[in-house]
This record gives structure tokens, C-alpha cells and sequence, in this order.
């Protein structure tokens, strides 16, 4: 009965909704050619692609680029990016730029179809006209790649795009970036970045049933894809805050002293991402994530550091021994630092972003599967260590590690381990 | 079979005076080949030419050497090369008495051809055994050299004298090289003028005891040291082992390789059948590639019919070993002297303790390996052994092939530390090549060799002392059961105990000790339900490391019963009188050379000084392995014990030692310091058991031994001696274990009598 | 698949599976022999290789990991196997059975690399994941020292002998 009545209500809500929120299509045009558009323009673009990264999701294949295709398992089910390459038919070459913009600002499609809040246009809402316009010019000055990747599959009633109206009114506001005038113009450049284009909030914040982010706890961190993007704010676990100087050599290398390395999708924001951006951009988005996580100077941080790393070197805990005679034969070559001079390329396991995360999939990840040049630092490589450590080997060493973070125990670890040998 | 003959007629605690003797027929010099050949003669001094003798092989060549026209000085090396530098250790002996350059000298690792007679490398023997032999043979080939240098420059030989690699007469120099190429040398020595050669007194060696570098070093810095794994031959394939629940008895009901027929590489699974049954209920993975090989072992099925021992523990055994000791009818009486009995019956008090010692893995670094195939109808196996004879017999069984139609190359050693005096890995090589019609390079991983490993097995012992109601000591027992690997292995040297049972000298090697106790008795005990479950293996040391541990602990606390200061105690008893005087040639000097060995250990270590808290020092004594081969050997061992966490660190390990003539001494040094530290590393950091038939840790993720930062600093002396070179290999290991364990008691005042000594036994001793 | 790589500063293209651990394609395939197999889960250190310049266990890195990468074995350190390492390894007669020497080698050129005047502790902390089982390690440390030219707190050094006197030797 409960049911009926639910299946009703839904009913009535989607014919609502419908009414409501009805988008038209956008008239077709033809492929704009790439010389219509002026160089200037078209380099901005690029650089705004990287901001935004848009390859990393547009992109499944190489040799395919823009073509979409790329995987996004959602509890509603699995979507897959589209092509945003200037075909005609397969990509979005018969779009206007109003089109575009009208697809960046409001996630409707020049079809008038609602597109699902994956694709961030709740950041890029928040992006001036300008730049949408160079993103344009660049988008539409690829290759045209003749490629349809899989079709979504979500279960029902998820795969009604016209939901998505409803998701709208709920949890999209449309509103442009506003300047904090505050602060200064770098700060606000950081956080026009961040907020706009680089959507940093779509991994690093949880989400609602429904999948939207969370507003009072934007950038406390989250799981996402199987992968833990950390707290960017005051929340974080990090011993040591995230410095300025610390987060631009991250952003720019890929790694970090005091925190470890960019994996996951973190690593193809750095590594085809940001590096199109100059370093004033790099310094921008630092200089913004620094005043959110309230750091210190870099003389403190690295004084805490030290301070850290010295005191998980000395822990001599009779629970935790198993634990640590694994990682000094299998670990401490790689990672072993001297206190007062961690090396990024050494990254120290007790500072590090995968151990004092809340979960520990990063680091089982990591440790099972490997790190594959030019994931993190470019140049550096480490192997998995799955098929040798038994799954109470990498309890025991997770459990070690844990515990020289500082950090409270993680819970279910087994399960954890189980679940990692899967990805 | 030279130690046959020797442990056929000794046993472990004779007073044998049995040097390793010249017992060739004679000796030969001429040229054959590309140089100057020197050689014992294989029967008799031949009638015709020497030279002649040896361009027809008629030589036994177990040691020869040869000068070659450029100079080079060649020596032959029949021992197995693991670590020890044995070859530069008795080149330098040849070369010492040839006088010749050390820089012309090299080494050349020879086959296992019966031609060079019993091949084994063990029981730190190699030097003491060859020292004779080999100065008099280098002696001979001087005195020929000699001879014929001094014909060419017309002169008479006694004006003449040789020195690095010259000979000289005034300001007249002829080289080794020049005499080799113009002259005419064929000569040959009996065996009385062999004996009669005149060796150099020990102030003229010019390289014996002098620093030196070993030749085999600069191969292992830049890769190019061949070991049995980087054996190849045109056209071989990749053999895995799939190795059955227990080491005896399993049947194979079944191969189901379905799943492993996708693997590219893979070519088939062999089901071994075995006449010498070595390897019961093997299978071997034949592919293309040992990374397609291990890739299909992981998913083909083998339904396996297991063993008897599937179920066996640790703790059954070692509840045997238990049991065995408690039945009187049980062993051999190594050592039996009237009134202990009564010793006992009349004590005041008797002090009685039992000590265990867990399994323990070799975990050589290079997991054993063969290459097998057959060439112009003779079988070849490539390979890192150390006893090439022990496994030529079985060999020959499992292939149903005469002995002298298989021939074994011998490898760079990946590690022996006893483990490849066991060739038992080369049967299933051979096996998969003759049922292959190939040649077969059968590669274990480390998790097979750790199963397949022939283990140093758990021992339980069990000690008495009777005291009289002044303290003094009136008599002891020792009680000791194991796994015997002599019995498994080699049984043929195993000798008589005074109730006329066999018994494993290797395996109760350590305990017949040269302190003067009272009435002494020695059980030794087979522990079957151990040989049933697995091989046991000689590991570094062999018994003397387990026996040690209990002895030297014992010892420990029977000073501690007394209120005598460790060192006092054991001095006191050390008397060179009666059973325990010392004999000629090798034990010269008997308990004083090891009261020496301990009162200067004394002198160096911090012993008798006041400590930091919770710190402590531990002594202990040993005469190395054999009676009639003795290493002296004294360790002070300093430990710190970490009451919250269980931790022992052990900090220093102070060791003096007397070997005798030391040879090589940075070789000698490198081997006190690994020694000692494979004391240490059983003691506190390795070990394992048996679980349901087989060992608990087969890899690097549970299996712990010492790695650097567990290093002590270690502070070794050998005491300065002519007297007769013995071995070094071992005698270190003996010692270190119960001088940790002592000094544990002094620094924590807790007595552990089990290794391996983990925190957490440390932890539950504290709280007791 | 076929992989391409850097090998000791030649190109190499080898066709195996992405599997394949990098040691035995190494070994096997391309027929150099100075890095070991010890225990096959990146525990040992044997099979020590530098990817990129910098020391990695062959045994668990896997041929897709090294596809564009460059590698130097043992045998490529120095040309002409003198590299101050492998000098030095000489100098303090530091290998045994040799077997694992190879890997501490390569892990000692990184270690010098990251640390280049080493401590004792840091030469322990960063050589623990290289077993040697003849346990030479006093002087594995005395080699990185030597060659470091950093100084080493252990006594390591040469044969101490002594010469009891006569009344010691037949008066216990």
C-alpha cells in the first residue's frame, strides 16, 4: 500500500517538475572551423581545459581525446562521460557557444535535456562569460573524434533525466563567483579557480543521498570512486596544515614532503590538468586552500613535521610490532626520512595524506596495486605489494602505520582489505 | 670417503689425534697441456714420466695446481664457494709454500668428476682438512721450480731460493713463467720425500695469516658471479614444483591443469615418478618462462593424497622430544662415566631445567634450483651444492643410471649454510628432464624451497647437575632430542654411543664439554615423529647450536645457584687435566686454550662493570663443534631489555676466538661476524614450527631473520697461534645464543630458556 | 604484449605479458643475470633495479609499470664495474656468498643518492629491506661508509689478533 501510494507521489512529482522546469533545444549549427576562432583565445581555453581537467573525464582513451567513455559508478548506477570533441554527430560540433555556455552555467544539453550533476556545473555556474568563451574556442578547435562510448545504465528512476529538474531546484543555485573583497586579488583568483572550473568541492566534499554536496561541510574530505580525496579545510587530519609554498610545489610536482603524492584522479589533475596553468594560477589556488586549512609558516610546519616523524620512528608498541617489522623490510627503504629533512621523493608514511585519511582505501590501494609512472612525483615508481602480504600482513601494517600518524585506529580493516584487493 | 672412515672410528669424544693425513701415493710435476702441472699421483709413483702420467690423467687431482707459460698460477678448487672464500683461503696455503706472486694466482671451481674424489663442504672443516696436503704440495712444486731454475741459469740449486713467483740465485732471477716455458720439468716425489718436503716455519709465511683481499669478491660487486640460477643450456625449459602437503608419503590422485592452459608458456604438468623417493607426490609445471610457470602452478589443481604427518605440530614434537627424554630406554650414551648415578643419589641438591629450540628455516638467499639434462648420453646437473657425493647416489637411482654417467657442475653458492649439503633438489630436475627428453632448469620460489627446506629441527633437552651441600658440582646429565639429520641423510657416518646405539654426532656436537664437571653423562635421542614430518637438515652449526643453548644457559644458572660470578665458575672448571687435556695435533693444549679464549674476553668486554638500568652482559663458552677439531670460542653478549614494550636489543657482542694458524684473517673475521650474528638471529629474531605438517612462515612477510638495524656492534679477536688450523665457519653461532640469554637474565632478571626469544615471551616472563 | 624500455641506456622491446615481473624478463629475456631472485615479494632486496634512477624491487614491479621507463641493473651502475661502490665493496671485502650484493648495491646508490653522508642509522633504516643472509652486514655498512666517506661509529675494521703469553696458555 505504502508503496502505491510513494510510486503516486513520484508520479505526480516528475509531471511537476516537467511542467516546471521544460528547457527547449538550441538550435543546431554547423561545425564551427577551427580557424574561425583566434589563437589567443584558443591558448586561454587550453589553459582553462586544465584548470577544469577536462580531459580526465572526457578522455577514456588516448588516442581518443575529448571522446568520453570514461566510467562513473554512482549508487544510482553507472554513468559514462559523453563526447565533448567538435564532432557533428558524436560530440557537441553542432553547438553554439550559447549552447555551451547554457550546458556549463545550467547542465541542460543544447537538446534541452537535463544533464546529471557529475558533470560540474554547479561549479561551473560560477564561471565568468569570458572564460567560458575561450573554453569554447578551444573545446571546438580539437579534433573531431568519431567515437560513442557506452550508454548509461542507472536504475530506474534515475535514468529519467527530467528528475534531474527536481535535483535542480533543490541543490543548484546558478549563482556567479563573487570576490571576497577581503581578501586580495590572488586569494580570490585561488578561489575563483577552485570554485569555478576546478571544481575542487565535486571530490573533496561529501554528498547527500542524492549525491549533492553537502553545503555546511564542503571540503571535509570524502570517498570518492574508490579513492579518499582529504579535507581541504580546518577538519583535515594532516599533522601538518597544508602551507602555501607546500601545496604549490604539490600542485605543480605532484607530490608533497609532508603529505605524500597526488594518486587517483588527483594525479591527472596535476599531471594533465594543471600543468597547462602558469605558477601565478598554481600559487593562486594555494594561497586560497592555505587560508582555508589555517596553516602555519613553513619554518613551523616543518618543525611539526620533525617533531611528528620523530616520534613515530621512536613508537615501540608490542601491538604494533608485527606491523612495523613489515614496513622496515618492505617499506623503509623507500620511505624511511631523516626528520629534519623529509624528501617529497621519500614520501614519510606518518605525515602522509593516506594514512591519517579517515579511510584507509588509499592507502591499501596503494600498497596492494602500486603506483605507476607518472602517477605522483614524475619519474617515481612503486610496485604492488598484493600478491606477497597476506591480508593479516596488510592489517598489520596498516594498523602500524595508523597508529604512527597519530591517528585513532581504522575500524573494519579486514573488510577494507578484502575490498582493496578488488580495485 | 675420508669422514666416514674418521666418524667410523670416533666418536664425538674421542681424543682422536686424527690429523688430516697425507695418504697419496706420491706426487707429480710436468708439463701437460698449457703449463706445469702438479698433482698427487692416483696409484703409485709411475715408472715412466710424470709428465706423461698427467697428460694421461693418471693423476687424483683433489688438489692440483698448475704454472702456466704467462705466469698465472691456477689452483684447482674442489670446495663449494658460499661466502667463506675457501677457495682464497687455500690458495694461499699452494701459494705460501710455492712462493709464488699472489697476483698470479687464480681459482678454478672444478666439477664433480669422481676423478677429484668425495666432494663435501661442511662442518667448517675445508681448511683444517687441506692445510697439510696442500702446504707440502706447494713445497714440492718449489723444490721442482727450484731445480730447474737453477739448471737454466747454471747454477746449482742450492745457491738458489724462491720468491714471489721467482727463482733467485744472487743477483740472477729466473721467473715461474720462463722455467715453465724453457724448461723441461718432470719429476715426481714419493710419498716419503712428499712427507719429508720442507715446509716453512710459521715466521716465513708470507701470505699464510697476512692480509689479503679474496679472489671471488670483485665477481660479486659488478653481477657477473655465476650461481646455480644463472645456469642455462640451449633449449631448456621452466620447471615449478608443486610440492605436497607433507614431505613423506603423498600420493597424487589427480592433475586438473585445465584453468592453467590459457597461461601462454605453459606447456604441461609432469606427475614425478621417483625410484629413489626423494620428492613423494611432485608434480612439476613445465613452461616456457618461470614467470608462465608460476603463473599456471597458481591455478592448476592437484588433488593430493597426503601423508601421515598432515596433522603434525610443533608442540607434538617437541611433546615427543619430552617423552623420549622421560623413557631411559630411549638414545645413545655419547658420554656414560661411572657415578653419575651416584652422583645424583648422594647430591644435596640438583639443579634441573629443560631448554627448547624452535624450527628453523636455512633461508639461504638463493632458493635452490637445478638445471638437468643429458649430453652425448651423459646426464649433466648444474648446480650450487656442497656434498656433490651424497647426491650422486640418489641421483643415479632416481634416474636408473650408473654414478659415473652423471656429472654435477657446481654454481656459485646463493648461500649453503648447510642447506645445499642436502642435494635433494636436484632429483626432481632430473626427473622432469628425463620424462621430458629435455633439459629441465627447475626453479623454486621461496615459498616452495621454505616447505621443502630441510629444517634445523625443534629440540627439547633436558639438564641435571647434582651439587653437594658445599656447592661443588658431582656430577651432570644432558638429555637432548632432535630431529637427526645424519640419520635422514648420511647414516653411514653415524657412530656407536657406549650402549652400542647410533647416534648423529652432528647432532649432539657441542656437548661433550671440556669443563670438569664431576660424572658426566650424554644422551642423545632421535626424535622420529620430527624425522617422519620433515628432512632434518644440517643447519650452520648443526646440534652445537642447540645444544649450546641449553648447555651454556645451564652452566649460567648452575652459577647462579652457587652465587659464583659466571666467568669464575666456568674458569674454575676449565682444567687441562685428565679427559680434558688436550691432545696432538689439534686440540693441543685442551680446557686452557678455552679458559684463555675466556679470560681475555673478560678483559675486552665491560665485564664486571656496573650497568645502566634494565642492561645487562651474558657470557658464554664453547668449543665450537667437534671434540677432535675444537674452535675455542668465549662471547660476552650486552643486551638491553625494554620492560614496556618486550624489546631486547642487543647491543654489543664482544667474541674471542682460537682457530689455530689463521689463513686468511679478513676472511676468518667475516666469518666470526656472520657467524655470530646467525646466533643472534636465531635467538631473537627467526624461527618458526610446525604447523599441520609443515612450517608456519615460508616468506619474508613472518619469517624474520636479523636484518642491519638489528646489528650489534661486534668486537672480535682471534688469539695469535700456530698450532693446527681449524675451522671458523661455525663456532661463532655456537656461542652467541646463551650468552644473550644470559645477559636477559642479567639485565632483566628473567631466564629465558627458549628460543626464539620474542617480546612477548619477554613480556609474560616479566609479569610471572 | 611488446614493451619497450630503457635497459642500462639501450632500448630495449621485449614481448611478454604485463605481468611478467620486470626481474625475470630481466633475467630471462634479456639475458643479464646480476639481479637476484630471493623471495619474490619485495622483501629481500635481492633483485634490487634502479627504475628512473632510483632502487625498486624487479620481483613485484611488473613489465606494464615499466613500459617508456628507464632501467640500470647491476651491471649497468658503471661501465666498467667501478663505480665508487662497487670499489668500495672491494675495499671492505664486504660480499659473503655475494648472492644479495647486487641489490644492496643498487639500494646503497639510492640511499647515497637521498643520503649522501649517511649515518649508521640512516644506512640501517634504508638497508633493512636488503637481507643478507651470510649477515655481512658490518660490512655492507663499512662499504657505504667508505664510499660516503662519511665516517662509521661501529668497530668495524680489520683482524685484531692477541698473543696470550706463555703462563696463560698452560695455567688455567
Amino acid at each position: 500500500m505504502i508503496k502505491k501510494i510513494l510510486s503516486g507521489l513520484i508520479v505526480i512529482a516528475v509531471v511537476v517538475a516537467f511542467l516546471i522546469v521544460w528547457k527547449p533545444a538550441i538550435d543546431e549549427i554547423d561545425r564551427p572551423s577551427a580557424d574561425s576562432f583566434n589563437q589567443e583565445q584558443i591558448a586561454k581555453g587550453k589553459v582553462l581545459a586544465g584548470l577544469g581537467n577536462c580531459a580526465s573525464c572526457h578522455t577514456s582513451d588516448p588516442s581518443k581525446p575529448l571522446a568520453g567513455g570514461v566510467d562513473f559508478p554512482t549508487p544510482f548506477g553507472t554513468l559514462y562521460s559523453t563526447n565533448i570533441s567538435p564532432h557533428p554527430e558524436q560530440g557537441i560540433g553542432t553547438w553554439s557557444e550559447e549552447a555551451f555556455l547554457r550546458a556549463m552555467r545550467e547542465g541542460v544539453s543544447r537538446d534541452g535535456s537535463h544533464l546529471y550533476p557529475a558533470f560540474p556545473y554547479t561549479h561551473f555556474t560560477k564561471v565568468t562569460d569570458e572564460d567560458l568563451s575561450a573554453l569554447y574556442a578551444y573545446v571546438m578547435s580539437r579534433e573531431a573524434v568519431d567515437h560513442q562510448g557506452p550508454k548509461n545504465q542507472l536504475d530506474f528512476p534515475f535514468n529519467l533525466r527530467m528528475l534531474q529538474a527536481g535535483w535542480k531546484t533543490l541543490f543548484f543555485d546558478g549563482d556567479r563567483f563573487q570576490a571576497d573583497d577581503s581578501k586580495g586579488d590572488a586569494w580570490n583568483r585561488g578561489a575563483y579557480i577552485a570554485e569555478g572550473l576546478g571544481h575542487c568541492t565535486a571530490c573533496h566534499s561529501p554528498r547527500n543521498a542524492f549525491g549533492a554536496e553537502i553545503a555546511d561541510e564542503t571540503y571535509n574530505g570524502a570517498v570518492v570512486d574508490n579513492w579518499y580525496a582529504p579535507a581541504l579545510n580546518t577538519t583535515h587530519a594532516a599533522p601538518v596544515p597544508w602551507t602555501e609554498d607546500e601545496l604549490f610545489q604539490y600542485l605543480r610536482a605532484g607530490g608533497s614532503k609532508w603529505h605524500g603524492i597526488a594518486a587517483g584522479s588527483m594525479a591527472s589533475v596535476v599531471h594533465k590538468g594543471l600543468i597547462e596553468a602558469p605558477d601565478d594560477d598554481i600559487r593562486a589556488l594555494a594561497m586560497y586552500f592555505q587560508d582555508l586549512t589555517g596553516a602555519e609558516d613553513n619554518a613551523k610546519a616543518a618543525e611539526v613535521a620533525a617533531g611528528h616523524v620523530s616520534q613515530a620512528q621512536g613508537m615501540a608498541d608490542p601491538a604494533t610490532r608485527t606491523g612495523e617489522e613489515i614496513f622496515s623490510a618492505a617499506c623503509a627503504s623507500c620511505h624511511y626520512n631523516a626528520p629534519s629533512s623529509l624528501k617529497a621523493a621519500r614520501p614519510d608514511l606518518s605525515l602522509n595524506s593516506a594514512v591519517t585519511a579517515p579511510d584507509p582505501v588509499n592507502l591499501l590501494r596503494i600498497t596492494l596495486h602500486g603506483i605507476d609512472e607518472p602517477t605522483g612525483l614524475r619519474g617515481l615508481a612503486m610496485p604492488g605489494f598484493g600478491p606477497g602480504l597476506s591480508d593479516a600482513d596488510l592489517i598489520a601494517l596498516a594498523r602500524y602505520l595508523r597508529q604512527s600518524s597519530g591517528q585513532p585506529p581504522w575500524k573494519n580493516l579486514e573488510q577494507h582489505v578484502q575490498d582493496a584487493r578488488q580495485l | 670417503m675420508r669422514k666416514f672412515a674418521k666418524y667410523l672410528a670416533n666418536s664425538a669424544t674421542e681424543q682422536a689425534s686424527d690429523t688430516p693425513r697425507l695418504s697419496r701415493r706420491g706426487f707429480l710435476i710436468g708439463a701437460a697441456g698449457a703449463g706445469l702441472t702438479m698433482a698427487f699421483a692416483s696409484s703409485g709413483i709411475p715408472v715412466a714420466s710424470a709428465a706423461k702420467s698427467i697428460s694421461e690423467g693418471a693423476f687424483e687431482p683433489t688438489i692440483w695446481f698448475q704454472v702456466r707459460p704467462d705466469g698465472r698460477v691456477i689452483v684447482n678448487i674442489v670446495e663449494a664457494e658460499m661466502g667463506q672464500h675457501v677457495g682464497t683461503a687455500l690458495a694461499r696455503i699452494v701459494a705460501d709454500e710455492l712462493e709464488a706472486d699472489w697476483n698470479d694466482v687464480e681459482l678454478h671451481y672444478v666439477d664433480s668428476d669422481p676423478k677429484w674424489g668425495l666432494m663435501v663442504t661442511g662442518g667448517s672443516w675445508s681448511v683444517w682438512e687441506n692445510f697439510d696436503k696442500l702446504s707440502r704440495a706447494g713445497a714440492a712444486g718449489r723444490t721442482a721450480l727450484i731445480e730447474e731454475g737453477a739448471k737454466l741459469m747454471g747454477v746449482s740449486a742450492g745457491q738458489c731460493q724462491a720468491r714471489g713467483s721467482q727463482v733467485i740465485a744472487g743477483d740472477r732471477a729466473i721467473s715461474y713463467a720462463d722455467i715453465v716455458r724453457d724448461g723441461n720439468i718432470d719429476r715426481s716425489f714419493s710419498e716419503e720425500e712428499l712427507k719429508a718436503m720442507p715446509i716453512k716455519p710459521p715466521q716465513e709465511r708470507r701470505l699464510i695469516g697476512e692480509e689479503s683481499k679474496a679472489l671471488d669478491i670483485p665477481d660479486k660487486t659488478d653481477g657477473t658471479a655465476l650461481y646455480g640460477l644463472d645456469a642455462t643450456v640451449e633449449g631448456m625449459v621452466y620447471g615449478r614444483p608443486l610440492v605436497p602437503p607433507t614431505r613423506y608419503g603423498t600420493g597424487i590422485n589427480s592433475v586438473d591443469d585445465s584453468k592453467a592452459k590459457s597461461i601462454p608458456g605453459y606447456q604441461q604438468t609432469l606427475v614425478l615418478d621417483d625410484a629413489s623417493g626423494t620428492v613423494p607426490g611432485w608434480a612439476v609445471v613445465i613452461a616456457d618462462s618461470v614467470h608462465a610457470a608460476n603463473a599456471a602452478a597458481e591455478v592448476i589443481k592437484v588433488d593430493w593424497a597426503a601423508g601421515k604427518t598432515a596433522d603434525v605440530s610443533e608442540q607434538q614434537i617437541l611433546d615427543e622430544g619430552r617423552r623420549l627424554i622421560d623413557d631411559a630406554s630411549t638414545g645413545a650414551l655419547v658420554v656414560n662415566e661411572d657415578g653419575v648415578d651416584n652422583a645424583f643419589s648422594s647430591a644435596d641438591s640438583v639443579l634441573e631445567q629443560e631448554y627448547v629450540t624452535h624450527s628453523v628455516l636455512h633461508f639461504q638467499l638463493e632458493p635452490v634450483n637445478a638445471l638437468a639434462f643429458q649430453k652425448d648420453g651423459r646426464w649433466e646437473i648444474h648446480t650450487g651444492n656442497q656434498w656433490q657425493s651424497l647426491i650422486l647416489p640418489t641421483l643415479a637411482k632416481a634416474l636408473g643410471e650408473k654414478e659415473d654417467n652423471i656429472v654435477m657442475r657446481t654454481y656459485l653458492l646463493g648461500g649453503g649454510f648447510g642447506r645445499r649439503l642436502n642435494g635433494d633438489y636436484c632429483v626432481p630436475a632430473a626427473l622432469a628432464a628425463k620424462q621430458l627428453g629435455k633439459p629441465v632448469k627447475l626453479v623454486l620460489t621461496r615459498e616452495d624451497d621454505s616447505r621443502f627446506d630441510s629444517i634445523r629441527s625443534p629440540s627439547v633437552q633436558k639438564l641435571r647437575m647434582a651439587f653437594d651441600s658445599n656447592g661443588q658440582v658431582l656430577g651432570m646429565e644432558h638429555h637432548a632430542t632432535a630431529g637427526w639429520p645424519t640419520k635422514a641423510m648420511a647414516p653411514f657416518f653415524m657412530p656407536k654411543g657406549e650402549n652400542g646405539e647410533k647416534f648423529d654426532p652432528f647432532s649432539i656436537h657441542g656437548a661433550a664439554h671440556w669443563y670438569s664437571l664431576g660424572a658426566h653423562r650424554l644422551r642423545a635421542i632421535s626424535n622420529e615423529l620430527a624425522s617422519d614430518t620433515f628432512r632434518p637438515g644440517w643447519l650452520r652449526s648443526v646440534g652445537s647450536g642447540w645444544v649450546n643453548w641449553a648447555l651454556e644457559s645451564f652452566i649460567d644458572e648452575a652459577a647462579r645457584k652457587t652465587g659464583e660470578d659466571a666467568i669464575e665458575f666456568r674458569l674454575s672448571r676449565l682444567k687441562a687435566e685428565g679427559k680434558n687435556a688436550g691432545s696432538a695435533p689439534n686440540s693441543v693444549g685442551g680446557a686452557n686454550r678455552q679458559a684463555t679464549v675466556l679470560k681475555r674476553v673478560r678483559e675486552i668486554s665491560d665485564w664486571g662493570k656496573d650497568m645502566p638500568a634494565d642492561t645487562g652482559l651474558g657470557v658464554a663458552t664453547t668449543y665450537g663443534q667437534e671434540r677432535n677439531m675444537p674452535t675455542w670460542t668465549a662471547c660476552v653478549a650486552r643486551v638491553h631489555v625494554n620492560r614496556d614494550s618486550g624489546k631486547v636489543t642487543l647491543q654489543k657482542l664482544t667474541l674471542v676466538t682460537d682457530a689455530g694458524t689463521i689463513v686468511h684473517p679478513d676472511g676468518a673475521l667475516a666469518q666470526v661476524e656472520g657467524a655470530a650474528l646467525w646466533g643472534a638471529s636465531m635467538a631473537l629474531h627467526e624461527g618458526t614450527e610446525i604447523e599441520q605438517g609443515e612450517v608456519r612462515d615460508t616468506n619474508l612477510n613472518t619469517y624474520t631473520p636479523m636484518r642491519m638495524r638489528d646489528v650489534p656492534e661486534i668486537q672480535a679477536e682471534f688469539i695469535k697461534s700456530t698450532e693446527t688450523a681449524v675451522g671458523l665457519g661455525e663456532p661463532a653461532t655456537t656461542v652467541v645464543g646463551p650468552a644473550i640469554g644470559n645477559a636477559i637474565f642479567a639485565a632483566a632478571g628473567v631466564r629465558m630458556r627458549t628460543i626464539p626469544i620474542r617480546p612477548e615471551d619477554i613480556l609474560a616472563a616479566l609479569k610471572a | 604484449m611488446t614493451i619497450q624500455f630503457q635497459l642500462n641506456g639501450e632500448a630495449m622491446s621485449l614481448d611478454v605479458p604485463e605481468d611478467t615481473p620486470l626481474l625475470w624478463a630481466i633475467r630471462d629475456h634479456a639475458g643479464l643475470t646480476g639481479t637476484k631472485f630471493g623471495c619474490g615479494i619485495g622483501m629481500c632486496g635481492a633483485c634490487t633495479v634502479h627504475l628512473n634512477g632510483r632502487a625498486t624491487r624487479s620481483c613485484i614491479t611488473t613489465m606494464g609499470s615499466v613500459s617508456g621507463q628507464q632501467i640500470t641493473t647491476i651491471e649497468g651502475l658503471d661501465q666498467d664495474g667501478e663505480h665508487p661502490l662497487q670499489q668500495a665493496w672491494v675495499d671492505a671485502q664486504a660480499p659473503q656468498c655475494g648472492y644479495c650484493q647486487s641489490g644492496q648495491i643498487m639500494q646503497a646508490a639510492t640511499l647515497l643518492q637521498d643520503f649522501p653522508k649517511p649515518t649508521d642509522e640512516q644506512i640501517n633504516q634504508v638497508m633493512s629491506g636488503n637481507l643478507c643472509r651470510c649477515m655481512a652486514y658490518v660490512r655492507i655498512r663499512k662499504a657505504i661508509h667508505l664510499a660516503a666517506g662519511s665516517s662509521d661509529s661501529s668497530s668495524a675494521g680489520s683482524p685484531q689478533f692477541y698473543e696470550p703469553g706463555q703462563e696463560e696458555m698452560s695455567n688455567a
